[in-house]
C-alpha cells in the first residue's frame, strides 16, 4: 500500500499537541520546525510507520542518533485508562459517591473561584522552568500541577480538563499523518480556507463519490472491453479536491515509489519531450520507458473541463502532482485528461485545436536543432489536444460530478448529452439554491410539460426548458452531516462547539435515454381515456367505467390508485395528457 | 465472471442485474435472463417476463438494450397462465372433489406431467422466436445498471440496512480503497457489501498485474443470512471480489478458510480496513490485535496502518466499544454520529388565481391581490343592498370568468414559488459510528534497520515535480556551471542530483539548511488553491 511507511519527498500531515495540523513535504535530510513545540530531522522520521505519535526527546536524553521516542498507545490513553478502570470497578460512579459521601465531601465547584493566584508560579518562572526544561516538557506540567493550590479542590472532571490543556500547551510531541483526501479536507477545514475547496466536508466528498459510482476499473478486462469503463466528466472549482477524490477512489491518486532513482530521473514539460540527437543511448532507453505520453489513457480516467485556459488543480501539489509540469511516473500523467470550455464547445476557435503546418522532412533535418524540436513539441501538444477534445466530444462517460461556483444549469445542459445512459451526475454546492433550481428544472410537472409541448417550443435551451429534463432521471437533493461526540467514563456527550458555514448539498440523477415517439404511463388512469368514458357527468358511472376498463386490459391496476382517482369534472374537454412519470404526480 | 456492478458496458446483457427504476425510490432488481429456470417464470409465451405495477416486461425485450434505455411495456397473456397453474395445481392436489376421485391415480399424474412438458415447449419456443412480444398501450421503467445504491434501496431486507450516508462516510473514512482488504462483520442484508466490494476493487484476480488484489471479507453468524448473502455475491458477479464465511467471529476470529478444499489451514486476511456491524464490537476486538497470545497469526495487515468502525444503535455499546479499543492499544479514537436530510423540492402555489386546485393555498398572493378581492366582496354586498339586479348579474359574469380562468386542471410548471424542506420522512438516528486506528507494529530492531538506513546523510533522485525555487536553482546552476551539468548528463543524472551532488560535495551543513528555508516558506506561501491562472 502507498502508506506502509513515511516515504522521503512525500508529504505528510503532522498534527500538534494543539491539534492543529501542518502539512509538509518530508525532504530527506531536511529539518522541520514545529515552532514552540521544537523542531526534528526528516531522516529521524523516513521509513517508520504512520500514526505513531514521537516525542521530541531532551538534548541530554538523545543518544546514538536518536532524536525522537514513540510514544505507545498506553501512555497516550493513561489518563483515560485510569479514570475508565476506577468507573468499571463501580458501575455507576454516581451512585458511589453518594454512597461514600459520609467519609468525604465529593468535590464539586461550589468553592472553585477563578482567581490568578491560585498558580504560585509566576510567568517568569514559568519562562525559566521552560528554559531549563528542553525536553519534553513533561517535568514542566507536573511543576505546574503541582504548585496549582486549588488542585485538589478541582473536581475529576475540571481536572482532567486543565491536565490536557496543559500537556496540550507543553507537550514536545507530534502525530505524523498520511496526507490523503480526509486528511487533506480536515487540514483545510481546519487550519486553511475552508472556502477554497467550496466549503466541502469529508461526509460530502464520500457522498458525492458514492453517488456517481466512482471506481477502479480492472486493468485487463477495460482493455479487452469494446467500450472503456471507468470513463468520468469533471468540472472542480475546489482547487483539485474533487479530482483528487476521485482519483484516489479509482486508485490512481497515490503515486507508489517517490524515491525511485532508476525508473525515473528527469522530469520534463510534457510539450517538451522532443527529440534530443545529442543524449547517450542509456538516456533514451529510460525516455522510452516513459513513451506513453501525457493523458493517454482511455480508460480509468478523469476527463477536466476548466474555466481558465489552464486549470486549478493546486491541491494536487501535495499528492506530488504538478499539472503544469506533470512527473510522467506519477499516474495522472497519462490518467489525467483536461480541457477548457472553449476546446469542448467550439474546439475550432481553439488555437491549440488547429493543425500546426507540417514541415517536410529534408526542410526539418536541415533546421537547427531548437527549432526541430519547436516544432516537434508543437505537434505533440496538437496530437494530444485534438485527441483530447474529439474523444471528450464523442461522450459515452460513465459518470459527471460537478462541483463549481458556475450556474450548474449551463454546465449540465453542455455535459449531461455526453453521458452514457445510466450513469449518474452528481453536482456539490454549498448553499441549497443552484440545487433547488436544478431539481425543478429536471422536476416530474416540467418534464410533462416537455414532452406535451408542440414541436416548435421543444427547443433546448429555451426559457422554459434550459436543460432537456427527459435526460435525467430520479432527480434529488440531500445533505449529511456527522455529529462528534466526546465518549470518556461518565462523560459522553456531542462536542460543545463545532464548524457552521456552509451545510454542502449534493444533487444526484441518472442518465437516461428516453424512447423514441409517444409513450405513455400507467399506473393512474389516463385522462383521454377517462373522458370518453365520462359520458354521464354523475360520479359512480365514471368509477365503474374506470374498472370495467381495468378488466378488458387485464391490468391490475393498485386499488390505491384506483381510489385516488379525481371524482371532480374538471378533466371535461381537456387534452390527452401523456403523463411521462409512472405513477407519479 | 464480469459483474455489472464494476464493468457494465454499454448494454444490458443476458445475466446482468438490473435495476428496473419504477418510480422514485422503488426500483426493482431483476437479473436477465433467456432460460426459464424457476417455476415463477413458467408459462410466459414470451419467456422470462417481469411483472410489475406499471406493466409486464418479457427479459427478451430488455436483453440488448443500452443501459438506461426506458422499456415499454408489453402486452404478456397473465390471466390464462394463472388459470392453467391453478388447473395444474388442482390436479396435484390429492382430489377432494368426488369427480376427482373417480379418476385414477395414474391418468391424473400423467396428465400433470404433460401440462407441464408443454409450458417447457411453449417457453422455449417463446425463447428462439422472440417475435410474438407486442408493444402494450401504457406503461414503461428504465433499465438501470446496478449501483450499490439503487441495491441498497431495493435489497431484500433481513436485517438493519446501512444505508448511503453512513457507508459513504464509514468507507471513506476507513480507508477503503482499490486494493484494500476489508473485513466486514456481519454480512448482514448485503448493503455495505456491495458498497466496499465496489471501493476496494481493482482487478477481478491476481492476472492483472496489481500489486494487491482488492477484497473483502465478509462473516455472518447467522447460517440462512451467510447462505443469502453467498448466493448474491455469486449472482453478482462479484464472488472473487468478496470471501463469504459463515463464523461467529466472537469465538473463532477472523482468519479465512480461502482454500475450499482445505477446511483445516486458516489463512490471515491481512485486512486493513474492518467494519464492525455486530451487537457487541467489543468481544471481536480481541481477535484484532497484531499478536496473539496463542500463536495464530493476526487477522491484520502488517505492513500498514488498519482502521477500524464499529456501527452500534446504542451509546452504552459504543462506549463499550471505546474503552475495549482504549485497552487494545487502538489511537485516534473517535465517536460520532451521521445525520442525514433529504430535501424535498416542490413549487407552492399562492394567490387567488389558484382558487379550486388541488395542492394550492387558496390565500391572496400579496396584500394588493386581496384588496382587490375584497373590493369586490364589498362592492357586490353594496350592490345586493341596493338591489340594482342589471349590476348584480355583470358581477356575476365577471366572477365566473375569473374562475374559469385556472380551470386549465394542472397547476403550471413554471408558475407559483420554487422552495424546498426537508423530506416527511427523516432518519433522525442511525447508529454510532467508533473509529479508530492501530498503526504498524514497530519493534526496536525495526527502529535501528530504520536509523541505520536514514541516520545520516542520504542522496537519492525523486520522482516528483519540483518547486518552482529549485528549478529556478538549477537554471542558475545551469548557467554558472556548464561542464558540471554536462557531466551529470554523461553519468546519466540531471536536475535534482547534480544540485544534490554539488551541495554534497561543499560540505553536510548546506543542504541541510537549504531544505529547511525551502520546507518552510514554502508551505506558506503557494496558498493551495490560491494559483489562479
Amino acid at each position: 500500500m502507498a502508506f506502509a511507511t513515511i516515504q522521503p519527498f512525500q508529504y505528510v500531515a503532522i498534527r500538534l499537541p494543539s491539534e492543529n495540523i501542518r502539512v509538509e513535504q518530508i525532504v530527506p535530510n531536511g529539518q522541520i520546525n514545529l515552532g514552540k513545540y521544537g523542531s526534528f530531522h526528516t531522516n529521524q522520521i523516513i521509513g517508520r510507520p504512520y500514526n505513531l505519535t514521537f516525542e521530541i526527546l531532551d538534548r541530554s536524553e538523545a543518544q546514538d542518533g536518536k532524536e525522537l521516542r514513540i510514544v505507545s498507545a498506553a501512555e497516550l490513553h493513561a489518563v483515560a485508562l485510569v479514570e475508565q478502570a476506577e468507573t468499571e470497578d463501580a458501575p455507576t460512579p454516581r451512585t458511589d459517591l453518594d454512597d461514600t459521601g459520609a467519609q468525604s465531601t465529593p468535590k464539586s465547584n461550589v468553592n472553585t473561584h477563578d482567581d490568578p493566584t491560585n498558580q504560585k508560579l509566576t510567568m517568569a518562572e514559568i519562562e525559566a522552568l521552560k528554559q531549563d526544561d528542553l525536553g519534553s516538557g513533561k517535568g514542566l506540567i507536573e511543576k505546574i500541577m503541582q504548585s496549582h493550590s486549588t488542585l485538589d479542590q478541582k473536581t475529576a472532571f475540571s481536572l482532567a480538563k486543565y491536565t490536557l490543556r496543559k500537556h496540550k500547551k507543553y507537550l514536545k510531541r507530534f502525530c505524523i499523518l498520511p496526507l490523503d483526501v480526509p486528511t487533506l479536507v480536515d487540514w483545510m477545514m481546519a487550519d486553511r480556507e475552508f472556502s477554497k475547496i467550496m466549503e466541502m466536508r469529508n461526509e460530502a466528498v464520500a457522498l458525492v463519490g458514492c453517488w456517481a459510482n466512482i471506481h477502479a476499473s480492472d486493468p485487463v478486462i477495460s482493455l479487452s472491453e469494446a467500450s472503456q469503463s471507468s470513463r468520468y466528466l469533471v468540472v472542480d472549482d475546489t482547487g483539485g479536491l474533487i479530482v483528487a477524490s476521485m482519483a484516489e477512489r479509482m486508485g490512481i491518486l497515490h503515486q507508489q515509489h517517490l524515491e525511485d532513482g532508476i525508473a525515473k530521473i528527469e522530469e520534463e514539460d510534457p510539450d517538451e519531450q522532443a527529440e534530443q540527437p545529442e543524449v547517450v543511448p542509456l538516456h533514451k532507453d529510460k525516455r522510452q520507458q516513459h513513451r506513453q505520453s501525457a493523458m493517454s489513457a482511455a480508460s480509468n480516467s478523469i476527463t477536466l473541463v476548466h474555466t481558465n485556459q489552464q486549470p486549478n488543480l493546486s491541491l494536487l501539489r501535495y499528492f506530488n502532482f504538478d499539472p503544469n509540469n506533470p512527473t510522467p511516473s506519477h499516474p495522472l500523467y497519462t490518467n489525467l485528461r483536461s480541457l477548457s470550455w472553449l476546446q469542448l464547445l467550439e474546439p475550432e476557435s481553439d488555437l491549440t485545436y488547429q493543425e500546426p503546418e507540417v514541415i517536410a522532412p529534408e526542410e526539418l533535418a536541415n533546421a537547427k536543432s531548437n527549432r526541430r524540436s519547436a516544432y516537434y513539441r508543437k505537434r505533440r501538444r496538437w496530437e494530444r489536444v485534438k485527441t483530447v477534445v474529439d474523444e471528450t466530444r464523442a461522450g459515452d462517460f460513465n459518470g459527471l460530478i460537478v462541483a463549481s461556483y458556475t450556474d450548474p444549469v449551463s454546465i449540465l445542459q453542455h455535459l449531461v448529452p455526453l453521458l452514457a445512459g445510466g450513469s449518474q451526475v452528481v453536482v456539490y454546492s454549498p448553499s441549497v439554491e443552484p440545487l433547488v433550481r436544478l431539481a425543478d428544472l429536471y422536476s416530474t410537472a416540467r418534464r410533462t410539460a416537455f414532452i406535451n409541448a408542440p414541436a416548435e417550443e421543444k427547443r433546448v435551451p429555451s426559457e422554459d426548458f434550459p436543460v432537456d429534463p427527459t435526460l435525467l432521471l430520479g432527480a434529488s437533493v440531500q445533505t449529511a452531516r456527522v455529529r462528534q461526540w466526546q465518549v470518556l467514563p461518565g462523560r459522553t456527550h456531542p462536542l460543545m462547539t463545532g464548524r457552521g458555514g456552509a451545510e454542502g448539498y449534493v444533487f444526484v440523477g441518472t442518465r437516461v435515454l428516453p424512447a423514441q415517439g409517444k409513450v405513455e404511463a400507467r399506473g393512474r388512469a389516463t385522462r383521454t381515456k377517462k373522458t370518453k368514458a365520462l359520458t354521464d357527468p354523475d360520479d359512480e358511472p365514471s368509477q365503474l367505467s374506470f374498472k370495467k376498463q381495468k378488466i378488458a386490459t387485464g391490468e391490475a391496476v393498485s386499488a390505491h390508485t384506483a381510489s385516488t382517482l379525481p371524482p371532480s369534472n374538471e378533466d371535461l374537454g381537456v387534452e390527452p395528457m401523456i403523463v411521462e412519470q409512472n405513477g407519479e404526480s | 465472471m464480469v459483474s455489472s456492478f464494476l464493468s457494465r458496458g454499454c448494454v444490458a446483457k443476458e445475466h446482468d442485474l438490473a435495476s428496473l427504476h419504477l418510480r422514485r425510490d422503488q426500483s426493482l432488481p431483476v437479473v436477465l435472463s433467456t432460460e426459464v429456470t424457476s417455476a415463477d417464470h413458467e408459462g410466459y409465451a414470451e419467456g422470462v417476463v417481469t411483472n410489475t405495477r406499471f406493466g409486464s416486461f418479457p427479459h427478451s425485450t430488455m436483453i440488448g438494450a443500452a443501459w438506461g434505455s426506458q422499456i415499454r411495456a408489453s402486452k404478456v397473456d397473465t390471466g390464462s397462465r394463472g388459470r392453467k397453474e391453478a388447473m395444474n395445481a388442482k390436479a396435484k392436489a390429492k382430489k377432494r372433489k368426488a369427480e376427482a376421485l373417480e379418476q385414477s391415480q395414474s391418468r391424473s399424474q400423467s396428465r400433470s406431467r404433460t401440462d407441464t412438458h408443454a409450458g417447457d415447449e411453449d417457453a422455449v419456443a417463446a425463447a428462439a422466436a422472440e417475435v410474438e412480444v407486442e408493444v402494450a398501450s401504457s406503461g414503461f421503467v428504465h433499465i438501470l445498471p446496478p449501483t450499490p445504491e439503487n441495491w441498497t434501496i431495493s435489497l431484500p431486507h433481513r436485517t438493519q440496512v446501512v444505508y448511503t450516508p453512513d457507508y459513504s462516510y464509514i468507507l471513506h473514512r476507513i480507508r477503503a480503497r482499490p486494493g484494500s482488504r476489508l473485513i466486514e462483520a456481519g454480512s448482514g442484508s448485503g448493503s455495505f457489501t456491495h458498497a466496499a466490494a465496489r471501493a476496494v476493487f481493482n482487478a477481478y484476480s491476481a492476472t492483472s498485474g496489481v500489486e494487491s488484489v482488492g477484497k473483502v471479507f465478509s462473516f455472518e453468524f447467522h447460517a440462512e443470512r451467510h447462505r443469502r448473502v453467498k448466493a448474491e455475491m455469486v449472482e453478482h458477479g462479484l464472488d472473487t471480489i468478496v470471501h463469504t464465511e459463515h463464523r461467529d467471529v466472537y469465538r473463532d476470529g477472523f482468519l479465512v478458510h480461502e482454500d475450499e478444499e482445505n477446511r483445516d489451514r486458516k489463512t490471515s486476511p491481512q485486512a486493513n480496513a474492518i467494519f464492525l456491524d455486530l451487537p457487541a464490537p467489543w468481544e471481536a476486538v480481541p481477535h484484532l490485535t497484531r499478536e496473539h497470545q496463542d500463536g495464530k497469526p493476526s487477522a491484520l495487515d502488517p505492513n500498514s496502518a488498519v482502521h477500524l468502525c464499529t456501527f452500534s444503535p446504542c451509546i452504552e455499546q459504543a462506549q463499550k466499544t471505546v474503552s475495549s479499543l482504549r485497552r487494545h492499544d487502538w489511537l485516534e479514537i473517535e465517536m460520532v454520529e451521521m445525520q442525514q436530510k433529504r430535501i424535498e423540492v416542490r413549487r407552492e402555489y399562492t394567490g387567488l388565481s389558484y382558487d379550486g386546485m388541488r395542492g394550492a393555498n387558496a390565500y391572496a398572493a400579496d396584500v394588493d391581490e386581496a384588496l382587490v378581492r375584497l373590493r369586490e366582496v364589498e362592492r357586490r354586498a353594496r350592490d345586493f343592498h341596493a338591489r340594482t339586479l342589471s349590476k348584480r348579474q355583470q358581477a356575476n359574469g365577471q366572477r365566473q370568468q375569473q374562475q374559469q380562468q385556472p380551470d386549465v386542471g394542472k397547476l403550471p410548471f413554471n408558475g407559483g414559488k420554487l422552495v424546498h424542506r426537508t423530506e416527511p420522512e427523516l432518519k433522525t438516528h442511525t447508529s454510532y459510528l467508533v473509529f479508530a486506528i492501530l498503526p504498524r507494529a514497530w519493534t526496536e530492531e525495526d527502529e535501528a534497520t530504520a536509523r541505520a538506513k536514514w541516520s545520516k546523510h542520504v542522496k537519492i533522485a525523486p520522482s516528483v515535480p519540483k518547486s518552482q525555487r529549485q528549478m529556478k536553482k538549477e537554471a542558475k546552476l545551469k548557467s554558472r556551471g556548464q561542464p558540471q551539468v554536462l557531466n551529470g548528463r554523461v553519468d546519466g543524472e540531471m536536475g535534482e542530483t547534480t544540485t544534490e551532488k554539488t551541495n554534497a560535495g561543499t560540505g553536510e551543513s548546506t543542504p541541510r539548511a537549504e531544505a529547511e528555508a525551502e520546507a518552510e516558506p514554502e508551505a506558506e506561501a503557494e496558498a493551495p488553491g490560491g494559483l489562479h491562472v
